[in-house]
């Protein structure tokens, strides 16, 4: 038996996907990404844009069209806010939202075995899921929350993943012992909204600390993360050996104004002061961020303001989303919607400048010694990524993937100006 | 995953306050927030619910919102017509603008309102009676300082921009340049963006840190 995976949006979905494959493949199913020749199909689903919701309905339609014998699942976020329509659309489709998305081995194993999916409203645990080292993905994603509270204006997560809730510490530093036991190198927090962790009293750098205490040869990524709850202890964090020096922070937009349109919960000077204190520990230190392209009633001087700051900060990565309104939201509702065309404007010298700022952040790195985790392999290439997030290469004949090298390398696809 | 729960809360009185303005109590039914948290309110018939910070305490034994009516809105308009023995839709309190325990005592607030973002600092005040603070409320005409005699007179200052008979005749960013605060004051700003925003630099440039800067957005 063999169950394909497909998997849209952020890192806490590919975190879902590769546990629940995890799971099959432990119970004898074979797992792949590709849906040729699969018996069954998972599609896990994204809401988080409109593009998003288009991308979602394409995969599971081209799934269905390349093997229209399988037998289809829907999960996610656009199982949960749309799951009347894309039944509607593919009612041959088991549907499940997010809540039984931890049991989906239970309900397509029983689908398998009955013809029936066991889809019986257990309150599945939304940290249920199993501990895994590599499935997909050589880094290992570890869940430590899920939901969110914050209501930004613009975001449709916390109607779809609900109340804001936090793994307990144990279980969280248990997981990771396990993965690291079985080999991971580098353990990714993943969550919502993970900068609001708090269990038992723990907060998130609490939660750091602990993690990085823990023994074993391995290094912690933090994933996307809220500039909102840093506190002095989180910088007392910054340089240690453990610790990668890379944060996906998430700025939005760079005019306070807009922040407080957004109500996002941190100042532009907020922001720029965590990437002043942690520089001053480690001046190379990586900031990637997402920022929001034509929010309603961005002034083309609010917008030149994020580009001002994104310059400031030097991004080593930026993803940039044109604004697109989500149902319900309170930026729905807002006045002055901004025309596609102007959206499509900014967007187009956002990543212009985007390009600009990678390439810069990546070129001291060319050619130097760096610590790399091996992720390919091929034609005598070992490739990676460095503790900095930056992709890597250098020739090797030692294939073995999931393994540090400190080695003099080059950035990948890197063109010299 | 723990879903927002909408549950049904019978209206248990209406007060007018002014024309466009008023406050729901509604039955409590173990409703659990922290004071400066909102819910989700909406009519019982309809698909609609907005955002309201809750205007009573944590202890009180209904809860309370108070709400102004927008002429051409979709909410406010259909909660104006309900009476006592209606019921809303409801959901889990939720937000951040809240006060730590730890802090409420020994330290000096300034909150700042805008018309009905008085809401959350109703709450605050009743909740800790023993809080140090100073409110200032921008409002129009001094009508719509809602239920005043709340506070203590001393620590409430009504600003009206349109009528002179509030305490003071001007703009909420008036009354705080001409009347500076110490750099250590935790200060908390509720109601709409703009206010919010010209509020924010003139702490800013008196001194006073961002991490002591609480906002809360309505529109
Ligand atoms: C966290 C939070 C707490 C809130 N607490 C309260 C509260 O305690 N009391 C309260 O009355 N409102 C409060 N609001 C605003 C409330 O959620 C609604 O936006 C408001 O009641 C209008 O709803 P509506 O459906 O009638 O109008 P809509 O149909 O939603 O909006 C019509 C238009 O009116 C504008 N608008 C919204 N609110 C106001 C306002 N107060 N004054 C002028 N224009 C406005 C909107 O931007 C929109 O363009 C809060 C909002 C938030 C985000
Ligand atoms: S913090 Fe804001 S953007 Fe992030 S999930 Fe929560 S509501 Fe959405």
């Amino acid at each position: 038996m063999k169950v394909a995976f497909k998997t849209l949006g952020c890192r806490l979905n590919q975190y879902e996907t590769d546990a629940l494959a995890a799971q099959f493949s432990g119970n004898g199913y074979e797992v792949s990404e590709q849906e040729e020749g699969a018996d069954v199909v998972v599609v896990n689903t994204c809401t988080v844009t409109n593009q998003s919701n288009q991308k979602s309905r394409y995969v599971i339609s081209h799934a269905g069209r390349i093997n229209p014998g399988a037998k289809m699942v829907i999960t996610g976020c656009m199982a949960e806010s749309h799951a009347e329509q894309l039944q509607k659309k593919f009612p041959e489709a088991t549907v499940i939202n997010n809540k039984g998305k931890s049991g989906i081995f239970h309900s397509v194993d029983s689908l398998i075995k009955t013809g029936n999916a066991d889809l019986s409203d257990k309150d599945f645990d939304l940290f249920s899921y199993q501990s895994f080292t590599e499935m997909f993905h050589t880094r290992s994603l570890i869940k430590i929350q899920d939901g969110c509270d914050n209501f930004c204006t613009f975001c449709i997560i916390p109607f779809v993943r609900g109340r804001a809730i936090s793994r307990p510490v144990e279980q969280v530093l248990q997981n990771i012992r396990e993965v690291v036991a079985k080999g991971a190198r580098e353990i990714v927090l993943t969550g919502v909204n993970i900068s609001r962790y708090e269990s038992d009293g723990v907060k998130f750098s609490g939660l750091v600390d602990k993690i990085l205490n823990l023994e074993g040869d391995f290094r912690v990524r933090i994933s996307s993360i809220e500039p909102d709850r840093f506190d002095d202890h989180f910088f007392t964090l910054i340089g240690h050996p453990k610790l990668a020096p890379h944060l996906h922070l998430c700025l939005q937009s760079g005019s306070e104004r807009i922040l407080l349109q957004m109500r996002r919960m941190y100042t532009v000077k907020d922001f720029m002061e965590i990437v002043d204190r942690v520089r001053a520990v480690d001046p190379k230190f990586n900031f990637t961020t997402d920022v929001i392209v034509g929010f309603p009633g961005e002034t083309e001087e609010e917008f030149e303001e994020t580009m001002a700051v994104a310059r400031k900060v030097g991004f080593g990565h930026m993803h940039i989303f044109k604004y697109s309104v989500r149902q319900n939201t309170r930026a729905q509702r807002m006045a002055d919607h901004i025309p596609d065309k102007v959206k499509t404007e900014r967007s187009k010298r956002m990543h212009a400048l985007a390009e600009e700022l990678t390439a810069n952040y990546r070129a001291p790195f060319d050619n130097t010694e760096q610590r790399i985790l091996v992720e390919k392999w091929s034609d005598g290439v070992a490739s990676g990524y460095n503790d900095y997030f930056v992709p890597m290469q250098f020739t090797s004949v030692n294939k073995k993937r999931n393994r540090f090298e400190v080695v003099q390398a080059r950035v990948k696809d890197f063109e010299e100006a | 995953m723990q879903k927002r729960r909408f549950n049904l809360h019978t209206i248990l009185e209406k007060r007018v306050l002014t024309d466009s303005t008023f406050v729901l109590r509604l039955e409590h039914n173990g409703l659990e927030f922290t004071a400066g948290q909102h819910i989700q309110v909406g009519p019982p018939n309809g698909i609609h619910t907005r955002e309201y910070s809750i205007y009573s305490a944590p202890t009180d034994d209904f809860i309370e919102i108070l709400v102004r009516e927008i002429e051409d809105g979709v909410v406010t308009p259909a909660l104006k017509k309900l009476e006592a023995g209606d019921s809303v839709v409801v959901n889990d309190a939720v937000g951040y603008f809240t006060i730590d325990k730890e802090v409420a005592e020994g330290k000096q607030f300034l909150f700042v309102a805008s018309g009905t973002g008085i809401s959350p600092f109703h709450s605050f005040v009743k909740a800790f009676p023993s809080l140090n603070y100073t409110l200032v409320h921008g409002i129009r005409f001094a009508e719509e300082a809602y239920e005043r005699h709340h506070y203590e007179p001393s620590r409430y200052v009504a600003c009206t921009s349109r009528d002179e008979k509030g305490d003071f005749h001007g703009r909420v960013t008036d009354w705080l340049t001409q009347n500076p605060l110490n750099n250590d004051t935790l200060c908390y700003l509720c109601g709409n963006c703009d206010m919010i925003h010209d509020v924010y630099d003139i702490l800013e440039k008196q001194g006073v840190s961002s991490k002591n800067i609480f906002t809360e957005v309505y529109f």
